[in-house]
């Protein structure tokens, strides 16, 4: 376990249009990724996100750079590395008229499976995702969160010594999708695999990242644990509270700790560094008024995020 | 990874071919329509204008090779068109699979479909036109498929090329490429009757040496077939070499990705 599942430094990557006008996409990315963790590249759509993922896969290359995966160079392994890793993507696709066990057929095959190998791992995938009821199902008379199980389905066939899930639950139900993130932790625990994943869902990235890093316009802006992430960024709790009079609000800003006010008719959130030391000094300038509810939350990654992507 | 493994490689795209084809109700045009059509409306064309036995054979050998080479050809191409249409594109090429897995595969299942094909065209011109095609022995007939089918698989692969290196639109290519082979190679007629330009064209095409090879075994001719096998096999292995290239020219464009969205 001592060799990194990905190390990257220094990655680079831009796209030209046919009219020659070059985009760049990722800025000198530098990433070690432990083979214990589930990581997360957290971003806006258009981050780099994808693109990213897709490097690490060995699906495309990047301009500049180099990129180590389970401890090989990209390059010069692609082959065994392709052989070692599978990736699942959201809004997944696979040929429109084969069913779920003839496409599991197909991509095992492609990955050197044969004989009995072959048909016991197609029914084991589709037995651990659930898939038996849809055995003979054509892909294009799935739902979306069986096309998804499916392509997690898919990514597991050749035993991966690390899987990529780009966007794992992009367009699934709430549901399906709180279904879909446990069976990527159950894979990640039970199977020992390391996990990538990019999302631009904040609940998801909380959930299931030990550590995450934040893209922004291809650059990684923050990275480390989703607690570290509200800390390192000084996200105060906000007190909300909800009241009845008349409240001086140029009052409460002036007070230590309050580093922003929203305020609404009735409402206040305020958002306070050290809560524990600043809290006794807010709640005595609502003396004149009656508060009716008072609460205090904690910063959540929405925070982290809306914080990053500014 | 055992040799059984590595022969799976090569039939996944086989498989999948395979299966999509039986789904799909334009396959039986593919197999039958545009066969029958082209190769009746040849034969009967040479009835209408009394054509000797020698002309009636060098039409219906270039009518059957025509369709059994777009029919073929169209199956090598569909190892990348079938995955680019559905969008899985990127699922075939994380897996580790190479050029020659994907190109071989699909054209085992483009030699069954144009042996179908051929055999097929050759029973009809038997009864309708009273042209006997095996007339040569097996051998011959074996040689002219090989060529077609090397041809065949060589306009697959310029076809994926094109795809990876231009885009979906490329995807023209994989129907439009055939036509320009009919007009040069001497198909329907001889190629001394071409223009000088396109007469050195139809040199460099091996199929116009198939073509003169099998034609003389009902025709007698000269044939240069050696020339023929050398272009034939130097083609594939540049093609291939191509292909492997412009895979990793679009892992490095990105095309890839974009044919998945």
């Amino acid at each position: 376990m001592s060799e990194k599942a990905v190390d990257a430094q220094g990655i680079c990557k831009s796209y030209k249009s046919i009219h020659g006008k070059q985009s760049i996409v990722l800025k000198n990315i530098s990433l070690k990724i432990d083979q214990s963790e589930i990581f997360g590249l957290l971003g806006p759509n258009g981050s780099g996100k994808t693109t990213l993922i897709s490097i690490f896969s060995t699906l495309i290359w990047p301009d500049r750079g180099s990129l180590r995966i389970l401890g090989m160079d990209a390059k010069s392994n692609k082959e065994t590395i392709r052989s070692q890793i599978n990736i699942s993507t959201g809004k997944s696709n696979f040929p429109w008229s084969l069913t779920v066990q003839e496409n599991l057929k197909h991509y095992a095959m492609l990955y050197g499976m044969h004989g009995q190998q072959l048909a016991g791992t197609v029914d084991e995938v589709i037995n651990a995702f659930e898939l038996e009821e849809y055995r003979e199902m054509k892909f294009e008379d799935l739902s979306t969160g069986l096309k998804q199980r499916l392509s997690l389905a898919k990514a597991m066939l050749n035993r991966p010594k690390l899987i990529f899930l780009d966007e794992p639950t992009a367009g699934l139900d709430p549901e399906i999708a709180l279904k879909t993130r446990k069976l990527i932790r159950g894979i990640h625990k039970e199977q020992e695999i390391p996990v990538i994943l990019s999302t631009h869902n904040m609940l998801e990235a909380e959930m299931l990242c030990d550590r995450l890093a934040f893209i922004r316009k291809g650059k990684i802006v923050a990275l480390d644990t989703p607690d570290a992430l509200k800390h390192q960024l000084k996200l105060g709790e906000k007190v909300i509270v909800h009241y009845v009079g008349k409240l001086e609000i140029k009052e409460l800003e002036k007070l230590p700790g309050v580093l922003n006010i929203i305020a609404s008719p009735g409402k206040v959130e305020i958002v306070v560094d050290r809560t524990n030391e600043n809290l006794d000094s807010i709640i005595k300038k609502f003396a004149e008024v009656r508060i009716l509810d008072i609460k205090i939350k904690e910063p959540d990654l929405e925070d982290v995020f809306i914080e990053l992507a500014r | 990874m055992s040799w059984q493994g590595e022969l799976n490689k090569y039939l996944a795209g086989a498989y999948k071919n395979w299966i999509i084809s039986k789904r799909n109700v334009f396959t039986l045009f593919e197999l039958f329509f545009w066969p029958l059509i082209s190769l009746l409306s040849i034969g009967l064309m040479t009835t209408f204008l009394r054509l000797g036995e020698q002309m009636v054979s060098f039409l219906l050998v270039g009518a059957v090779a025509l369709s059994v080479l777009q029919v073929a050809q169209i199956d090598v191409a569909y190892v990348l068109l079938f995955d680019m249409w559905s969008k899985s594109i990127k699922n075939t090429f994380t897996a580790p699979v190479r050029s020659y897995h994907l190109i071989f595969g699909s054209l085992i299942f483009g030699i069954v479909r144009g042996t179908v094909v051929f055999t097929i065209l050759v029973t009809l011109c038997y009864f309708f036109f009273g042209f006997n095609f095996l007339e040569g022995g097996l051998i011959p007939v074996l040689i002219f498929l090989a060529g077609v089918f090397s041809v065949a698989a060589v306009i697959g692969i310029t076809v994926c090329i094109s795809i990876l290196t231009f885009g979906q639109k490329a995807d023209v290519a994989a129907w439009s490429l055939s036509g320009i082979i009919m007009l040069v190679s001497g198909i329907y007629y001889p190629i001394e009757v071409l223009p000088a330009p396109l007469e050195v064209i139809a040199r460099l095409v091996p199929l116009t040496y198939f073509l003169e090879y099998y034609r003389s075994v009902f025709i007698p001719g000269q044939h240069n077939l050696a020339i023929g096998i050398i272009l034939a096999i130097s083609y594939l292995i540049l093609g291939l070499v191509l292909f492997e290239r412009s895979i990793e020219k679009a892992r490095m464009t990105g095309m890839i990705l974009r044919l998945s969205e």
